[in-house]
């Protein structure tokens, strides 16, 4: 535990991988630490899904696949809640598998030797563009490129001037909400486990083994949970209300 | 020296003003959900999902509030850092 950083920071068990100034490893110094962590999540939740999807079964399916066929369902009536039937099937792939992605990534920081890459803008900042993306894509597929900047252009079009910085400035806010979100609250609870384990092993002296930050990790797990949750929802919504030009889709 | 002192009143004052203001309005949101549910208790599932996303999005807000004292604290304005250099010289 030397203090050479910042306290708050500290190694994982795939530090072996990544070239810091103590140690020269596999990977080149500018990849940091928090991205073999995004491999492993990934690595995990692919090995999960290969296994459960071997040998699938219509009339007496197991218990593996019993439990990911609801949670695939529930993701898809999830999305089909707020998109409408026609985008459902081909948006239910990403925004399920952003869901499950942000909520492993966020989720793994909680288990002794790793760190959450949601707690790092580099990766928030990614989901969020691929959110951007994903919006522009579908409402210039769905809509034509011409109809999309008409929409920008506001109703009445002598209002143009207005309403196009006002639509370009909401639109662009949309990607920065969206990541600031996500990291603030990932950070935020990772910075109090932190803090509560640097009091216990500073101030209770002989009771250091002493786990006090127990419940703020059940409260991590929650609000991982809550802010997956809602960069899910908020990009269907933002998918949505683009698709359906100005009338806004309530569910 | 002046700088940290005003950075922490300014930190000292700013977050607590954003966490107040985030917690009434989430205490609105959640009184106004809980007094839906009362109502209807079939609509339950719909008001707490809608609840739950209301809540998040007020909660950024005042994540928002955080994040600038962070940057303040751990990254600085430039200027003032070099200032502090040249003054710790």
């Amino acid at each position: 535990m030397h203090e050479g950083g910042n306290p708050l920071e500290h190694p994982t068990w795939l530090r072996f991988l990544v070239t810091t100034e103590g140690h020269k490893g596999l990977l080149p110094s500018w990849v940091p630490e928090m991205v073999p962590v995004t491999w492993l999540v990934i690595l995990l939740l692919c090995v999960t899904v290969f296994v459960a999807s071997r040998k699938l079964r219509v009339r007496a399916p197991g218990r593996f696949q019993l439990a990911l066929e609801f949670i695939v369902t529930a993701l898809e009536g999830f999305v089909r809640n707020i998109v409408g039937d026609r985008e459902a099937k081909f948006l239910t792939p990403i925004i399920g598998a952003t869901f499950i992605f942000i909520l492993c990534c966020s989720l793994i920081g909680l288990i002794p030797g790793f760190i959450s890459p949601t707690a790092n803008t580099g990766t928030t900042v990614a989901l969020a563009l691929m959110a951007f993306l994903l919006v522009q894509y579908v409402a210039i597929s769905r809509q034509g490129p011409v109809n999309y900047i008409r929409h920008f252009l506001g109703e009445p079009i002598w209002m143009a001037p207005l309403m196009l910085p006002i639509h370009l400035v909401g639109e662009l806010a949309r990607p920065l909400s969206l990541s600031i979100r996500l990291f603030g609250n990932i950070f935020g609870e990772e910075t109090v486990i932190a803090v509560m384990v640097l009091i216990a092993t500073s101030i209770l002296g002989k009771l250091f083994w002493v786990p006090i930050q127990f419940p703020m990790m059940l409260f991590a797990i929650f609000g991982s949970l809550v802010q997956s949750l809602v960069f899910s929802m908020l990009v269907s919504i933002y998918i949505a209300v683009a698709v359906a030009g100005h009338a806004e889709e309530h569910h | 020296m002046a700088y940290l002192v005003a950075l922490v009143l300014a930190i000292g004052f700013g977050v607590p003003i954003a966490v107040l203001s985030g917690a009434l309005g989430q205490g609105k949101a959640a009184s106004s959900a809980l007094e839906g549910i009362a109502r209807q208790p079939e609509a339950a599932g719909k008001i707490q999902t809608a609840m739950i996303i209301g809540l998040a999005l007020i909660e950024s807000l005042v994540i928002y509030a955080l994040l600038i004292s962070l940057i303040l604290l751990f990254v600085g304005i430039p200027s003032a850092s070099k200032l502090i250099e040249t003054v710790v010289k």
